[in-house]
């Protein structure tokens, strides 16, 4: 397995906000993660980050206990719901930030950042400010931002959630596109049930901060609990009532 | 013809808010100006050479508060960013914030009085560097309160990411933290110079008459009653903030549009 995690939990005062934390994934693949607010999703993700230190468990990547790295040895990208674009620089040098970082001769640099802002489709946008930007365009320069810098996992908190469907859309298949071409393994958490089924290899539900990773989207459909059968109904009932109307004319 | 009011009180004002300043630099360039004469006997730059080649030290004072007040503001500004970031993270910030505004309950002078204790003890009274450590006491507070509002979830998100991107604590501040408080580093310096620029009452006390600022040396030929000094010292106290503040407006409030 790639990402292990092992009995984590972790508190905040005396509310126990991730409990007992099991769960492993597969290189290359997509665990979306499903749960209402305060779960502990995102704790959840900022631990295995290194950004929160967990009370007690064990986080291996790659063969590598990293429980006690320091987030910026972890080569672990955390993104946010929001861009986070730096406003003092353009979309060129937002997508390049890693890169300069790690000390990357110049030349590469160029290349590279050239090549990803072909692969998000961003070319007339390069040289743009962030507040120049579409959302979705912003959302794509902080997508390039963290790939380009070959991450081991990518955790993503939502990160379409301030988007319109629309546009939400059209990055979900850019970040399915971008997940294959750049072999990216990542965890994926998202609120929106339709959300987690598209983007996830494999699914969990999180819930009082304990997260349940059904073994395939069976499971994952026929459990009650995580709403897909309310969901499922609903579409149904409405279709029935549609074509009851429809017939009455 | 109609009279154009707003033109007319427009003019009033403007003429009314540099009369001052201009009379002020006609006192320095005059001598022998008695009542009734509507214009000195003299106008020229005699009582700038002689004030300025004299032993008044008024040079020397210039650029003595001119050292004290980049000292204040430089110091002040970078300590007050940096440590209103750790206050910001300290989970009793709330308390901490409160401390920041004790040294302006009381008067300059009564703090000065409360600080001569220590700086006497310290060996701080009557030299330049106990007058940059008591404006400092001044300055820093200040820096700390203006950039308070500067730390926020946002800007701990910014950290959060450039930490996961591979960054440290050097290249977080350099890359982005720097970059981001730009414009309010350059302002809080402008106003901690400001403060340190025209501070009275606790520069009198510690410096016990030793320290002589500009500020000081103003008051002294105003107890002297010698109105050209007193406006040509006035000429040279208010010139860097005039240069400042037209700093300020060319490059700070520019960027921030």
């Amino acid at each position: 397995m790639f990402l292990e995690v092992e009995r984590v939990f972790k508190s905040f005062q005396k509310e126990k906000v991730v409990k007992d934390l099991n769960f492993s994934l597969d290189p290359q693949h997509t665990l979306s993660i499903l749960g209402k607010s305060g779960c502990g999703k995102t704790t959840m993700l900022k631990t295995i980050s290194g950004l929160v230190k967990p009370d007690s468990g064990r986080i291996m990547l790659n063969g590598e206990d990293i429980t006690m790295q320091k987030p910026e040895k972890r080569n672990i990208v955390y993104l946010y719901q929001e861009d986070l674009l730096f406003p003092h620089l353009n979309a060129f040098e937002n997508i390049a930030f890693g890169l300069r970082l790690k000390k990357i001769s110049e030349s590469e640099i160029k290349i590279r950042v050239n090549n990803m802002i072909h692969s998000l489709e961003l070319e007339k946008q390069a040289l743009k400010m962030p507040n120049q930007l579409s959302g979705g365009q912003r959302q794509r320069v902080s997508f390039g931002r963290a790939i380009i810098t070959n991450p081991s996992l990518l955790l993503l908190d939502e990160p379409f959630g301030s988007l319109d469907s629309g546009t939400r859309q059209r990055m979900q298949v850019l970040f399915k596109k971008l997940s294959a071409e750049f072999k990216i393994t990542s965890l994926f958490v998202t609120h929106d049930l339709k959300e987690a089924v598209l983007m996830g290899d494999q699914i969990g539900y999180m819930r009082e901060g304990m997260l349940k990773v059904y073994k395939n989207k069976t499971d994952f459909v026929n459990d009650p609990e995580t709403g897909v059968q309310n969901e499922i109904e609903f579409w149904d009932n409405l279709k029935i009532r549609t074509g009851t109307e429809m017939s009455g004319l | 013809m109609r009279l154009n009011w707003k033109t007319f009180v427009l003019s009033f004002l403007v003429i009314l808010v540099l009369f001052p300043f201009i009379y002020m630099v006609l006192l320095s360039l005059a001598t022998d100006w008695r009542f009734p004469d509507l214009m000195p006997n003299y106008i020229g730059l005699k009582n700038w050479k002689t004030i300025l080649n004299s032993e008044t030290g008024l040079l020397e004072s210039f650029f003595q508060s001119l050292f004290i007040s980049l000292s204040v503001g430089i110091v002040s500004t970078f300590s007050g960013f940096f440590i209103s970031r750790s206050v910001y993270y300290h989970p009793k910030r709330k308390y901490l914030n409160l401390l920041t505004y004790f040294p302006y309950i009381l008067a300059p002078v009564v703090f000065a009085a409360c600080l001569s204790f220590f700086f006497i003890k310290m060996g701080l009274f009557g030299n330049i560097g106990g007058v940059i450590i008591a404006q400092f006491l001044i300055g820093f507070p200040y820096a700390m309160i203006f950039f308070s509002s500067f730390w926020n979830k946002k800007i701990r998100h910014y950290e959060d990411l450039v930490a996961t991107l591979g960054g440290n604590r050097r290249q977080t501040f350099i890359k982005v933290l720097l970059p981001l408080a730009k414009s309010m580093l350059l302002i809080c310096f402008f106003q901690t110079f400001l403060i340190s620029w025209f501070e009275y009452g606790l520069t009198s006390i510690i410096g016990i008459g030793k320290v002589q600022t500009l500020t000081i040396k103003v008051f002294l030929f105003i107890k002297e009653s010698n109105n050209y000094y007193g406006a040509l010292s006035c000429c040279l106290l208010i010139f860097p903030p005039v240069v400042l503040l037209y700093l300020n407006k060319r490059y700070v409030f520019k960027n921030l549009v």
